[in-house]
Order: C-alpha cells, then structure tokens, then sequence
C-alpha cells in the first residue's frame, strides 16, 4: 500500500445551524480542508460522503451527488457512506483505500449531518433507528438507553462511579471552552451537576444511570480532510500528517448475544489492528480523541483501546491523567461531549482535531509536542467500530 | 403467552434470538425453532425518561433477561424496584404503537 497523507483539513463550528442546509455545510467544510491544503485548481479523483440519516432528518439522499455539484468538482466520483455513528470514520477509511491502493491520488472526505432540522424525539427516534427492528426498537429502546444499560454493568464489574462519570463530563466541557468549533461553550461543576443536593434539576436522569450531561448534544456540523499520495503531499502548503494505522471490528447487532455485554470486542480488534499497521502501541500515543457519546464511553474505550487496564480508566480520569498536561490527554477537543454529534461528521472531525493536534495548530487546547494520535470512532452500540492512528513526519 | 421464537443450532447448541442466517458459533446453518421457558433473571437495566417520538410516556423500564433455558432477550420490566439477578415472569402485551398499530413485546413481572 501507498502511504496516505492528510494534506488538508477544515471544520465549521458545531452547532445549531438553522441557516444551512446539510449539503451547505458540507461545502462549506470540504473547501475549507481544499483551501488548507493549498489545492487550488489541482482536480480531485474522488469524494466519499460520511452521513447516517439525510433521508429521514432532512428528507434528502444522494447527498454525494449533491455536494460535488455544489463544489463544482465534476467528473470526480462521489459516493455516500452510511455505518451508523461510524459513517465519518468509514468514509475516512475509503479515501484511505482509494489513495493506499493507487486507485486515486486525491481523495476529499467530507462528514455531515444536520440533526436539528427535527425535534428532540424525532431525533431519538431517528437515531434508535440503528437497533434491532424487532428485538430491540419496539420496545422503545434509545441510545442513551443502550447506554444506561450498558453502564449499570460496567460500575458493577468495575467500580466505575457517577463521580468517575461526571468527571470525563466536567473535563470535556472544560476542552470544549478552549475550542472554538465546540457545540457547548459552557463550564460546568461537580457541584453543580453531582454533589450539590439539588444537582439532579441541573442534571436529571435520562435513562438510569445515565443523567443529562453523560451525553453528547444534538448537533448540526461538518469536517472534511483531503487526503493524497505522498509526493502530492509534497507539493502543497501544510506539513505532513500520515494515516499510519486503520483498524476497524464488528461485534453482534444486539447488547444482549455478546457473551459479556462489558467487553467491547469490536474496539478492542479495532484498535490492535490500527496499532499493528502503525507499528506502534498505545503507549506511543500522545493524544486521543474517544468517541464519548456518553461519558461511560471515554472511560471503557480508554481500557479497550488499550490505554488503561481494565478498571483503571475512571481512577486515570479521576486523576487527571487524561486532561490536557496529563500523561494522555483524551478529547482536548472536548469530543462529542462538548464538540458536539453530528453523527456523519464525527469520524471525520476526530482526524480533523488529531491533524491539528500534531501539526501544532490546536490553539488554546492544544496537547504539547504531540506526534503521534489515535481516534476511535464507535458506531450502533459496539457493533461497528474504526480506529485510525495518525503520525507526524519527523 | 404469545412468544419470542429463538433458534437452538444444531450443530453446536448455541442458543440465540434474534435470527441469524449462520450460527454466531460455529457457523451452522441448522437450527431448532425454540421458545423461551421457564423464569427469567434480569441481567441489566435501565430507567428510560427520554422516550423516542411515539411513545408517549416517561420511565419506561427496559432490561436484557436471560431465561431458564438460555434465551436472552431485551423486554419492558413492569417492576418498581428492579435488581440485577431477581427473577421475573414473562409477559406479551403491547409495547409500541408502529403507523397506527399495536406491536406487541415481552415484559416482566416480579416472580
């Protein structure tokens, strides 16, 4: 395979974003990535669309067929790819293979969705739709469902506790204030949201125990990377940032068929499988953007991953480790906790966030003398899984 | 009761529900139509406030159970203070109202 390099990167700021349709922020955030790259009139050979759900949020398809029009990027191939909450990190993983194997030298990839368009249940409802028809959505199960179930397992076996939780909370929407594209700009504290006795009126339950800020938003957004050979690479504007490793695992439809509903095998494939490309281990890594739908999340793909052993993720959290200036600073872009969902887009914005991470242009959050990252992208619930290492020339 | 129908594989005896095409684990594709029987103990749970559109109601309580003859499955728990490892009985009745009609799903009550 032919190395691939992230040549270019572009984001626009998550939100709500009532004034954009979703092929007009996924514009916006593929020219944004062209433009970082120093691209110019250099023709692109192919764009592959990460998004979950235009046709029942915003009553569109044929999305990819859209957005090149709307780039004018004609004759370039153009092709949507949808795997759930992973959608962006699939389509990641095409370009990576359309570059690796020759059969294109510029490859955009660009993760949308725009979510707000319906209301909040609708949302749910849209979402949950990634379940089991028959075995699991009928009877009303969402994903922070999913996720609460889930989480009573893991503090049982592990010891993690609400304090563990609210802490990878309070630390990502710390990030989230030293991030100018974060959804949430908005500090919050263990009193306010744990141990204060009124604290369940700022933070009520959601689905038990899961309450309010152990999940991500509702988000509206886009990012976008331009991937390329390495000799085009080269000859444009931004230092090179290769995509080392990619990993990716399914496990069982259903939280209920795997034989222990903790063990997230998917991540755990994943993720030795991008380290085994890459040649590294965790222990390299300097920064990670985790996929923390829920807060429960960060702390069991911290283990799973392999960057804590088993039952040591929420005492790192409790720690410090794991915050900008510890030992591994996880989601310093604030993750999904506070950058915000949408859901096609985020596979695509952890790479965005890494890029900018090791080419030292992260600003305020930035994790220092970073050169090696990893980013997990986490789809259904466990059931389908992509992991990336990205590492800095030099 | 009306019932779930799981699969017992021929071949190796794993037991599983949903379907699948080929056995999860040893690839089989014979199977035994089976029912749950017996008591089911709750494995998990959770209390859900934020219920999807359509479902027009507030904590909701869902749980993965396992029955006595292995059948695992996901229900509504009609339980007020649930625990992991009680035993519960097995119910069918309407969970979910899809385009105008009832769907009906297993719940639980205290054995």
């Amino acid at each position: 395979m032919r190395p691939v390099v992230v040549s270019g990167v572009g984001m626009i700021p998550f939100e709500r974003r009532d004034e954009d349709s979703l092929v007009d922020m996924m514009a916006m955030a593929g020219l944004r990535a062209m433009d970082d790259a120093g691209l110019g009139d250099r023709p692109v050979d192919s764009v592959y669309v990460g998004n979950m759900a235009s046709g029942l949020f915003n009553h569109q398809v044929s999305v990819a067929s859209a957005l090149v029009d709307r780039l004018s990027l004609m004759p370039a191939a153009a092709d949507r790819v949808e795997n759930g909450p992973a959608s962006g990190g699939s389509a990641v993983k095409n370009g990576f293979l359309a570059v690796a194997s020759g059969f294109n030298d510029v490859v955009l990839v660009i993760g949308g969705e725009k979510m707000r368009e319906v209301i909040g249940p609708r949302a749910t409802d849209i979402v949950a739709c990634m379940t089991h028809p028959l075995a699991e959505y009928i009877y009303g199960v969402t994903l922070p469902a999913m996720a609460g179930m889930f989480t009573r397992l893991y503090m049982e076996k592990y010891g993690v506790t609400r304090k563990h939780l609210t802490e990878v909370a309070v630390k990502n929407q710390e990030n989230g204030l030293l991030n100018p594209y974060a959804h949430i700009q908005m500090k919050i504290t263990m009193e306010g949201t744990l141990t204060h006795p009124q604290a369940h009126v700022n933070n009520p339950v959601v689905a038990d125990p899961i309450h309010l800020y152990d999940c991500c938003p509702v988000s509206d957004g886009a990012a976008a990377v331009l991937l390329t050979t390495e000799e085009i690479a080269k000859e444009l504007s931004k230092p090179s940032v290769y995509i080392a490793g990619v990993g990716q695992a399914t496990d069982t439809h259903t939280l209920q068929e795997r034989s222990d509903p903790t063990e997230l095998k998917a991540v755990q494939i994943a993720s030795q499988k991008a380290f085994e490309m890459a040649e590294l281990t965790p222990q390299d890594i300097d920064v990670a953007e985790l996929h923390d739908a829920f807060t429960i999340l960060e702390i069991a793909e911290s283990e799973q991953a392999g960057f804590f052993p088993l039952g040591e993720g929420g005492k790192a959290v409790d720690a410090g480790e794991t915050r900008i200036g510890g030992s591994l600073p996880i989601n310093p872009s604030g993750g999904l906790k506070a950058r915000g969902h949408p859901v096609g887009a985020t596979g695509v914005a952890q790479v965005v966030e890494l890029v900018w991470q090791l080419r030292n242009e992260a600003g305020e959050h930035q994790v220092e003398d970073a050169s090696k990252g990893f980013s997990l992208n986490f789809g259904g619930f466990g059931n389908n899984v992509l992991a990336f290492v990205l590492r800095r020339e030099g | 009761m009306n019932k779930i129908t799981a699969y017992k594989c021929n071949n190796c005896g794993q037991i599983m529900y949903p379907h699948h095409f080929r056995c999860l684990s040893c690839y089989g594709r014979d199977f035994e139509e089976i029912n749950p029987e017996g008591k089911a103990k709750l494995i998990t749970y959770t209390v859900v406030n934020e219920l999807p559109w359509g479902i027009d109601e507030r904590g909701r309580v869902l749980g993965v159970v396992k029955f006595d003859n292995n059948v695992k499955a996901l229900g509504v728990i009609n339980v007020d203070k649930p625990k992991i490892g009680m035993k519960l009985i097995a119910g069918w009745e309407p969970v979910r109202v899809i385009g105008g009609q009832k769907v009906y799903g297993l719940s639980f009550s205290k054995a």
